[in-house]
């Protein structure tokens, strides 16, 4: 994104902070800018942007992530994301052998069991707690999971 | 030595830990709530679990959270700072069961030490001088007139479970100690659970003075001399030094001898500070164990020069302590101040929000230990601590200018913070005459 780094072009690293800046301050969700033959566009997605430090890290982190969340936020409207309600390790079925709870394409209701989460030796079925069709499985067979961790991602209207 | 550990709390101390593990070579997995979700200090972690929501009773409370965040990190050890799980016996024992390795003492310790009443049961054993008071809890209203006739009034009635000034009630007379009573025992059984209250003749303007001390899984104990935290608002330190000015030689080693018999009676080991009140005569009287590493620590680490953090994990991970009392000589005078979210000119009342600007004080003899960033959200749901001011110099007058040079040049913006009232204290001739008591802020205040 701060491909430039000559001051007083608008790529300059330290303009795009500034700019980012304002934006926060005003609370824009989006800015337009053309100098000549340049042009920047930045636009907020639906996340809070933290101008943290590094200070020079901060405009090219905050930029390019803006733009994938505004696009996920689309693609997101309307589903209903399972979220785990613990740490701990996924698993799709109960067993190596068995087959997994849940597929792609499967109407589920809100009692349904679509992953066990293992946490100290404890297997836990965790049950959808909404009723639609199954668009896709979040995260792989096995691999670690934290508090609120997107799992499942269901259309409630399919 | 370890491999990985998990840090089972936030903020500064996180940091702190985090700082020695990669000194150490030790890879680190830091936990945080929803609430700590864009904290700077996650990212010089190797691997940063959530493991909950905002309050701390749904994520850093969370035994069983932070154990599976301890499994799916494969780490060897848990750190738990200060506050959260850090004298929690029973966390203690469930990483013991599931073979991690919990950085303090033994659950067994803890609970020798961590409950008050039986703590002044094993100091009285290891012949350390305890406050007068009642020999075990208070039955009942009657049982604490008896008992405060025997000692003498004025009485303080302490929660035995307590913590952080709650549970505590001074009492001058008996039809105040009625009230008292309740009132303790209220506010005990709220904040801790336990209604439990014992009774100690209340000393007048006493000092607060601790001593700092290290022990191995090997029977050594050390002692790394002593810090005065008198400077007290609502039994909330303020600032910290070391040495405690004013007090006598024979009393500070007395004292260290006294912590350091405390602690093999008890089968103490890991970092742990023993805490005293000193009277107008320079008598000393053991309060309380603190079994974790301290808020106040840097203080002790600047005049001695040893990494307290860094001793807590090798001597979690077996090493003998390489440390002889006689090498260890305090040199130089330390002051540390909390910088708290709190606004002094509405009462202390906590202030958290977005920090916008934060410039952090620098210079020959400055240690500024704070996870806060410009952009960092303090969170309304922890302490308000937003970092500490460490200040190392050859005389307590040389480190008091320091300490008043970085207050000033430290800026915050965006949020109230209580640097005002470190300068005020820090201007004042009795702080400058060490006539301190832990009485002295709330009169300086009243004016």
């Amino acid at each position: 994104m701060c491909a430039a780094q000559q001051s007083g072009d608008v790529f300059d690293p330290k303009k795009v902070r500034r700019l980012i800046e304002l934006m926060q301050e005003h609370d824009l969700s989006e800015l337009d800018l053309e100098q000549g033959d340049s042009r920047v566009r930045i636009r907020r997605g639906g996340q809070v942007v933290t101008v943290a430090q590094p200070a020079a890290a901060a405009p090219r982190a905050a930029a390019p992530e803006a733009a994938p969340a505004a696009a996920k936020a689309d693609a997101d409207a309307g589903m209903v994301i399972i979220k785990s309600p613990m740490v701990g390790t996924f698993y799709r079925a109960s067993g190596p052998d068995a087959s997994p709870f849940i597929k792609v394409g499967d109407r589920i209701g809100p009692d349904k069991t679509v992953c066990i989460i293992e946490a100290m030796k404890v297997f836990n079925e965790i049950p959808a707690g909404v009723s639609g069709q199954v668009v896709a499985i979040l995260v792989e067979n096995g691999a670690p999971i934290e508090f609120g961790q997107p799992l499942v991602k269901v259309d409630p209207a399919g | 030595m370890f491999k990985r550990i998990l840090i089972a709390n936030r903020g500064e101390i996180a940091l702190r830990v985090i700082r020695a593990c990669r000194e150490l070579g030790i890879e680190t997995v830091a936990i945080f709530s929803e609430a700590d979700r864009d904290a700077p200090y996650l990212e010089l972690a190797d691997e940063a679990i959530c493991v909950g929501s905002a309050r701390a009773a749904d994520s850093y409370l969370r035994i069983d959270r932070v154990i599976s965040a301890a499994e799916i990190g494969n780490v060897q050890a848990i750190h738990p700072g200060y506050g959260f799980l850090s004298e929690n016996a029973h966390f203690a024992e469930v990483c013991r069961s599931c073979d991690i390795v919990f950085i303090g003492p033994t659950p067994e310790a803890m609970q020798r030490l961590g409950d008050k009443n039986s703590a002044r049961t094993l100091a009285r054993e290891a012949g350390v001088p305890t406050v007068p008071g009642s020999d075990g809890l208070v039955s009942s209203e009657q049982d604490a007139v008896r008992i405060a006739r025997e000692i003498g009034f004025p009485v303080l009635l302490k929660a035995t479970a307590g913590g952080g000034g709650k549970g505590m009630r001074v009492a001058a007379n008996d039809l105040s100690l009625a009230s008292a009573w309740q009132q303790a025992s209220a506010e005990a059984q709220a904040a801790f659970g336990n209604p439990g209250i014992y009774i100690e003749r209340y000393v007048e303007r006493p000092r607060h003075v601790e001593i700092q001390i290290l022990g191995d899984q090997h029977g050594n104990v050390v002692h790394l001399w002593e810090r005065d935290c008198s400077t007290q608002r609502r039994h909330q330190k303020l600032i910290e030094e070391s040495p405690s000015p004013r007090l006598p030689q024979a009393t500070r080693e007395a004292m260290a001898a006294a912590a350091v018999r405390l602690a093999k009676v008890a089968g103490y080991h890991s970092a742990g500070t023993v805490e005293f009140i000193v009277d107008q005569s320079d008598n000393f009287y053991f309060i309380e164990v603190n079994a974790r590493i301290q808020v106040e620590h840097p203080v002790s680490e600047m005049v001695t020069g040893i990494d307290l953090v860094k001793s807590q994990i090798r001597v979690a991970a077996g090493e003998q302590l390489d440390l002889r009392q006689e090498a260890i000589v305090p040199r130089g005078h330390a002051i540390e101040c909390r910088i708290n979210a709190e606004d002094p000119a509405a009462n202390f009342r906590p202030n958290p929000g977005r920090i916008e600007r934060i410039i952090a004080p620098g210079g020959f003899g400055v240690r500024w230990d704070s996870h806060a960033t410009a952009g960092y959200v303090v969170p309304p749901h922890y302490d308000s601590l937003v970092g500490k001011l460490i200040v190392h110099q050859p005389t307590r007058r040389q480190a008091i200018d320091t300490m008043i040079r970085a207050l000033k040049e430290l800026r915050v913006t965006g949020i109230r913070t209580t640097v005002p009232l470190h300068l005020e204290v820090l201007a004042n001739t009795a702080f400058h005459e060490a006539q301190v008591d832990t009485t002295f802020v709330e009169r300086m205040l009243a004016g």
